[in-house]
This record gives structure tokens, C-alpha cells and sequence, in this order.
């Protein structure tokens, strides 16, 4: 059914530009929401990050403050310097800062001198100066959590280890400290303050709870969707990143790009970013000491893998909820065309059987829309075609059987014709032979009004007997008697001389000259007798019609078409709009001229039809007042067409 | 003037015998007739007229035409001389070729009439079919 293959075609091609056009587009809009969500996300896992950096720092701070509260370090703090160590107070110190999970725990006098330090080897009696988050207690005597930085000095002060594990931790011998700084009061008297803190450099624990929280430590394809690092300055201190030998890639730096904007202006960064093999959604924060300072910086960054996944997910789903439309939407679509264009389909097949001339056929459609219009009107078509044809072949079998009785009635009535002609001949015969017998005196003289009298029964007479030949020749041409039976003949030996020597006397009688300008060698191919009968009415009516004392002129040449023959006369001529009608049957030709005259209007009408059966034909040209010619062709014999024996 | 020329009409026509016989008797000549081809020859020999007027076609089909009627009288050697005038209603034009292509077997006819014919037609030609 190729009108439906057409719409369903058309159907499917603006599906297919359809999904292109909304493929394209979802990839867009995926794209864009998928990189927006991975901003916002990333965004709020920093929120989420800092958070638990912050709570972390809590802890710390609750620990301390616990502490701070203690009647035993208040106690402590206002005993003199010097004496034996507090063993207890130490061993106390030391416990709460192991079971915070804490590096530090140290206890300065309002005069930032150590009093007491929770970790081995528990050096004490320095003075700390630059910290910043002792500076802020001793200033505001109020409770600080921040992030400082230590130098060499203090970490070697501090306790053991802590110096090597900086330097291990990216090389630098400086610490970045995480925790809290609480001031004691006695009574509203500053006795110190209490500082604790985790140092950051090769801690695992602080990143990973923070990646744990955030990213809950999932995998994507065996990495990791999350990682966290801590920046000291621009260098990687601490960090869940693994290097390729499956270490901790510390130590390296961050891209001049981030340092800049995040180090220098104190701006938050966010891109893409290579870390070790894969590409991750980052953002870098600063972070800053109590005094504001920009002291190092914390990464995160989540696998961008996980969010190209999604996206190609998400396009493939819409992509296949589309597709899957589509094919729905052709397969509806081509069902219902079918319903559609079936009654189409009938149509065109009965249409086809119509034109192939079975006037039977009609379509079904009980559709009441346009198509079932249609088919009606095809129905109803098709009946009066059936009815017009069936009527067309009554009239024609009328019709062929009126031809045939007519063409019977014809040849009866040109048989009766020839047969009265020729039983008239004789009887007219002897008339005519006694008439003039008598009217030229044979049996005795005649007065003037007797003589006068036989002359016009004498006209009379003639014109019947010309009348019966013409009629005999008519009927035996018309009855196909005369078929032409073409020789080659000699046009003047065969032909007109023949005629002319029967025509002699007549000639003679009105003073008639002959100019035979027939050319003796000309040869024509015609049946002799037909020909015969051309010119003798021609020159009869020459004869007949031309001036008396005037000339008859014969004329004949061969040309490129044939043989060219013409028979003229001086005399009155044929006004030139009777000259078509000449060739007539039963064409009189009318005029003062000819008055007295009457011809039988059948003698050119034969001539035409001989010639015609011949495939040539004749024509008259007159000048009106001097002349009448006759011009009659025959083709050449190669170029007859057949209209011999077609005649009926 | 001497013995009458005798002219035997051979026509089926009674009217134009009756009508060619007023005719050629006023004209001084001795009529012979029959209606009957058949009849000729034996006729012929019988009064040995100085010319025939010959019909073509008779009534009845069992006589011979005029044409063969006058082969008969050309093989007759004491026969062949005398002129024959053919008159016929037949169209010459048509039918008779031997006026205008002369042939031997025809020599006996010296004239196709065509009729109707007019007397000083007639006359004229058996005139000079005589004189030859």
C-alpha cells in the first residue's frame, strides 16, 4: 500500500527530526542540570565538611572546658611554680588528651609561661609566644577554637614526634594545629589558659571522617566518589587522595591558579581538577587562623565519572522513553492509516478494475467521511458508466443494423436504378430515333411550329438520356461493379482520343475547336474505363457549357505528385462561390448562362468518385467570364492509397 | 438509281426496328430485321444484305451476342466482307475497346453506335461503311 509507506515515511521522518531535535536538547539540559546539581553538591559537602571540621574542633572545646572547670587544675594553677611535679594533674592531662584523640594538651599561666603539658616528655617552664589561639583567649578571656600554625620550636616543645611527623607529612617543619583555647578563672581572675588541638600534618583521622561523613566512603568503578585534603599554605598535609604505591600523597602543592585565589584573595575556588588519574568536581576553602589569616586550605572534590554517568544515564533513559514513543506513536499511527487508507486502497483496486473495462465493479466504504464520499460517488460513477455503456451498445447494435439495411436498401435501390436505367435505354432509344426521324424530315416536311416543337421534346429526351447514363453509371459504381483496375496506360492513345472521337460531331455542331495539348508519350496509371468516364463527362459538359465557337483545351503534365490533367472551356465560367459545391451529388450549377441547359448533377459527382477510388482527386477553378477548368490528379503509382474496392 | 442496298437490323427492339426501318426506307434503302440473334447468319445467307446494324445484347439468354455473332460472320469466308455497324446501348467507353484498337477477329465492324443515335448519325455512318 504505497500511500501508506508514503505517510508512514513522512510520519517517521518528522519523528526522526523530532528525537534529534529533543535529544539534543535533553543532552543540553541534562548537561547543564547535571553540572549545576554536581555545584550545588559540592557546595553543600563543603558546608557538610566544615561542619564537621567544626564539630570536631567541639569536641575538643567541650573536652576543655570540662576541664577548665576542674576545682583540681584551678587548684593547680595557683600552687607555686616551682616544687615537685603534679604527677596526677599530668597523668590526668595526659589521659583526656588521649581520650579525645588529641596531640597537644598544654597549660599556660595568664603570663603564656608552660605550666604543665599532657605529653611526653612533658616538657614544661617555656614560654609560648604567637599562638594565636592563646593570644585570642588571653585577650578576649573568653573560649577560642580555630586553627593555628606552630613552628619548629613550639613542635619540639610540644612533645615527641610531633616535629618528625610534620616533616614526614610534606616536608615542612611547621604544624597546623586544629582545637581550642579555653581561659581559667579563679573568681573571675584569669589563671591560665588550656590549649588542645590535633596537629593536622599526617593525621588520617580528621580527612577521613570528614570524607566519611560527606561521601560515606563509597566507590565509583574502584575509585573513590569523595576525597578530602588539608592544606597547609599550598601544601597537601593531610589527605585520603592515594598515589599510585597506594600512599597518602601528601607533601605536593596546590596549582598556582587555586593559590592565588584561594591563599591570596581568601576566595573560595571551584572547577574540575586532575587529581592523581581522575578528574574531579573541586572546590578549595581557606582556612583561617582567630586572627583572620589565611593559613591553608581544605579540599574537596567528588569524582566527575559519577556525574558523566549520570548524565549518560539520564540521556539514554530519555532518549529511550522517546524512542519507545515514537515507535508507540508509528505503530498507532500506522494501524490507523490502515483503517484510514484502506477504503483508499479499494478504491484505487476497483478504480483499476474500471478502467480495465469491468463496468461491474464497485467499492464498499460505510465510512461516513470524505473517503466514504468518495466511494459513493465512485459507486454511483461507475452505475451510469454501466447504464451509459450498455445504452452505447443498444444504439450501436441499432445503429449497425439501420447501416445495414441501409446499405442493403441501397444496393437494392442502385440495382433497381441500373436495371430501370437500362430498361429505359431502349425504349428512349427508339424514341429519340423516330423523334428526330421525324423532326429532320426523313417522312415528310415540317412547318416551323411542328419543327419547333419536336426540338424541345428532342432537349427533353436528351437530358433523359443523359440522365439515364449518368444514373447507370452511378449505380454500377456505387454497387462496386466499377472497381479500378489499374494498368499503365498511354493518356492520349487510350484514353482521350477514344472519347474525343465520340464526341466529334458534337464538336462540330457548335462550332467547337479542340487544343489537345496532351502530351503523346505521358503514361498513366488508372483504370482505363473509370478514366474514360472522367473525361468524357468533362468534356461533355465542355461541350455542353462552353461558348459556342469557343475552344476546348486539353492539358497534362507530370509533376513531383503525380499526373496533373485538366480539361478547360471558354465561356461563362462558375462563380467562384459555387465552385465547392460542383463536385455535389445532385449539383446543378444555376446561372443565366447556363439557362436551357439542365445536367443530371451527377456527371462531376461521379468524376470526384472515380477519382477518389483512385486516391486522387479534382477541383474546378473559374474565371468568371472567360473560362472554366476542370484539374483532376492521380498520384503516382507508388503512392496510391488504397481507396480502390473500399468504396461501398 | 440502281438496285436498293439491303441493310439487315438485327435489334430485340421491336420500336427501334419499326423506327430504324421508316427511317432507312426514307432514306432509299431495303430493310431486312429479325429479333432474334440466332437468326443472323441463316439470314445473312438467305438475302446477302450489303450491311448489318447489329445489337449487342438479346433478349434471352440463349442466343449469341452480337459480337459473336460477328466472329461467326468473319470466319465465313463468303461472309466476312460484308460491313457490320454495331448498335448497342452498352457504353462504348466502357466496354468496347475494338473501335480504337482495331483487331483482327472485329474486322467485319466497322462502326460502335452508341445508342440513342440520331438519324444523320446513322446515316452518315452506313454511308461510309458502304462506300468503302
Amino acid at each position: 500500500m504505497k500511500l501508506q509507506t508514503r505517510f508512514l515515511a513522512g510520519l517517521l521522518a518528522v519523528f526522526v527530526f523530532m528525537a534529534l531535535v529533543a535529544s539534543l536538547a535533553t543532552i543540553l539540559w541534562v548537561n547543564r542540570n547535571t553540572i549545576q546539581e554536581a555545584q550545588n553538591r559540592v557546595e553543600l559537602q563543603m558546608q557538610s565538611a566544615s561542619d564537621l571540621f567544626q564539630m570536631n574542633q567541639t569536641r575538643t572545646h567541650i573536652a576543655l572546658q570540662a576541664l577548665a572547670e576542674s576545682p583540681r587544675l584551678r587548684e593547680f594553677l595557683q600552687a607555686p611554680e616551682e616544687g615537685r611535679i603534679d604527677l596526677p594533674m599530668r597523668e590526668r592531662l595526659e589521659s583526656v588528651r588521649v581520650k579525645y584523640g588529641q596531640d597537644i594538651l598544654t597549660v599556660v599561666d595568664a603570663g603564656r609561661r608552660v605550666r604543665m603539658r599532657g605529653r611526653p616528655p612533658f616538657n614544661r617552664g617555656d614560654r609560648i609566644s604567637g599562638d594565636a589561639l592563646i593570644e585570642r583567649a588571653l585577650l578576649e578571656r573568653a573560649d577560642v577554637v580555630g586553627t593555628v600554625l606552630l613552628g619548629p620550636e613550639r613542635l619540639k616543645m610540644e612533645g615527641r614526634g610531633l616535629f618528625e611527623q610534620c616533616l614526614e607529612s610534606g616536608g615542612e617543619p611547621r604544624g597546623m594545629l586544629a582545637g581550642a583555647a579555653v581561659p581559667v578563672f579563679e573568681d573571675g581572675r584569669l589563671l591560665g589558659i588550656l590549649e588542645m588541638g590535633v596537629l593536622l600534618n599526617g593525621s588520617t583521622g580528621f580527612v577521613d571522617r570528614i570524607r566519611d561523613g560527606v561521601f560515606a566512603n563509597a566507590t565509583f568503578r574502584d575509585k573513590p566518589i569523595g576525597t578530602a585534603t588539608i592544606f597547609m599554605g599550598d601544601r597537601r598535609i593531610s589527605t585520603n587522595v592515594v598515589d599510585g604505591e597506594g600512599r597518602r600523597a601528601v607533601g605536593t602543592r596546590a596549582s598556582d591558579e587555586v593559590r592565588r585565589r584561594v591563599i591570596g584573595e581568601g576566595m573560595t575556588w571551584t572547577g574540575k581538577a586532575w587529581v592523581v588519574d581522575a578528574r574531579y568536581l573541586s572546590r578549595y576553602d581557606p582556612i583561617r587562623d582567630p586572627d583572620g589569616r589565611v593559613i591553608g586550605m581544605l579540599y574537596l572534590g567528588e569524582l566527575e565519572d559519577r556525574y558523566l554517568a549520570i548524565r549518560t544515564r539520564t540521556v539514554f533513559q530519555v532518549l529511550g522513553i522517546i524512542l519507545s514513543g515514537m515507535l508507540l506513536t508509528l505503530v498507532i499511527a500506522s494501524i490507523i492509516t490502515r483503517h484510514v487508507l484502506d477504503p483508499v486502497h479499494r478504491l484505487s483496486l476497483a478504480t483499476q478494475r474500471l478502467s480495465g473495462g469491468d463496468l461491474t465493479s464497485r467499492v464498499e466504504v460505510r465510512s461516513g467521511d470524505e473517503i466514504g464520499e468518495l466511494a459513493g460517488s465512485f459507486n454511483v460513477m461507475a452505475a451510469r458508466l454501466h447504464e451509459r455503456e450498455a445504452e452505447l451498445r443498444q444504439k450501436q447494435r441499432e445503429l449497425e443494423s439501420v447501416n445495414t439495411e441501409l446499405a442493403a436498401t441501397n444496393r437494392n435501390y442502385m440495382e433497381m436504378l441500373g436495371f430501370v436505367s437500362h430498361e429505359l435505354k431502349n425504349p428512349l432509344a427508339s424514341a429519340i430515333m423516330s423523334l428526330h426521324t421525324v423532326k429532320d424530315g426523313y417522312v415528310g416536311p415540317l412547318n416551323e411550329d411542328q419543327k419547333k416543337s419536336l426540338d424541345s421534346v428532342a432537349g427533353s429526351l436528351d437530358y433523359f438520356n443523359d440522365m439515364i447514363k449518368n444514373y447507370l453509371d452511378l449505380s454500377r459504381l456505387e454497387k462496386g461493379e466499377l472497381a479500378a483496375r489499374r494498368t499503365d496506360l498511354a493518356l492520349r492513345r487510350d484514353v482521350a482520343a477514344p472519347i474525343l472521337a465520340g464526341l466529334e460531331r458534337e464538336m462540330e455542331q457548335r462550332r467547337m475547336r479542340l487544343e489537345d495539348r496532351l502530351p503523346g508519350d505521358l503514361v498513366v496509371h488508372a483504370d482505363r474505363d473509370l478514366l474514360r468516364i472522367v473525361y468524357d463527362n468533362l468534356l461533355s459538359n465542355a461541350i455542353k457549357y462552353g461558348k459556342p465557337g469557343g475552344s476546348i483545351t486539353l492539358e497534362a503534365r507530370s509533376d513531383p505528385e503525380g499526373i496533373l490533367m485538366s480539361v478547360s472551356n471558354q465561356g461563362a465560367g462558375i462563380p467562384e462561390d459555387k465552385l465547392p459545391r460542383l463536385f455535389k451529388k445532385f449539383s446543378r450549377i444555376e446561372s443565366t448562362a447556363q439557362s436551357g441547359k439542365k445536367g443530371t448533377g451527377l456527371g462531376l459527382y461521379i468524376c470526384r468518385e472515380i477519382l477518389e477510388k483512385h486516391g486522387g482527386r479534382i477541383w474546378a477553378e473559374s474565371e468568371e467570364g472567360k473560362s472554366a477548368t476542370f484539374l483532376f490528379r492521380l498520384p503516382r503509382p507508388g503512392d496510391i492509397r488504397m481507396k480502390e474496392d473500399g468504396h461501398e | 438509281m440502281s438496285e436498293k442496298k439491303k441493310i439487315l437490323v438485327a435489334d430485340d427492339d421491336v420500336q427501334l426496328v419499326d423506327s430504324l426501318r421508316t427511317l432507312l426506307e426514307s432514306a432509299g434503302y431495303q430493310i431486312f430485321s429479325t429479333y432474334r440473334s440466332e437468326k443472323v447468319v441463316e439470314i445473312v445467307k438467305d438475302v446477302a444484305p450489303d450491311l448489318i446494324l447489329l445489337d449487342v445484347m438479346f433478349a434471352g439468354e440463349s442466343g449469341p451476342d452480337g459480337f459473336e455473332v460477328s466472329r461467326v460472320l468473319h470466319e465465313e469466308p463468303a461472309l466476312k466482307d460484308i460491313p457490320v455497324l454495331i448498335l448497342s446501348g452498352v457504353r462504348k467507353v466502357m466496354d468496347l475497346p475494338f473501335k480504337y484498337e482495331p483487331d483482327e477477329r472485329w474486322m467485319p465492324v466497322k462502326a460502335f453506335i452508341e445508342k440513342p443515335v440520331k438519324p444523320d448519325v446513322l446515316l452518315g455512318e452506313i454511308k461510309k461503311a458502304l462506300e468503302l
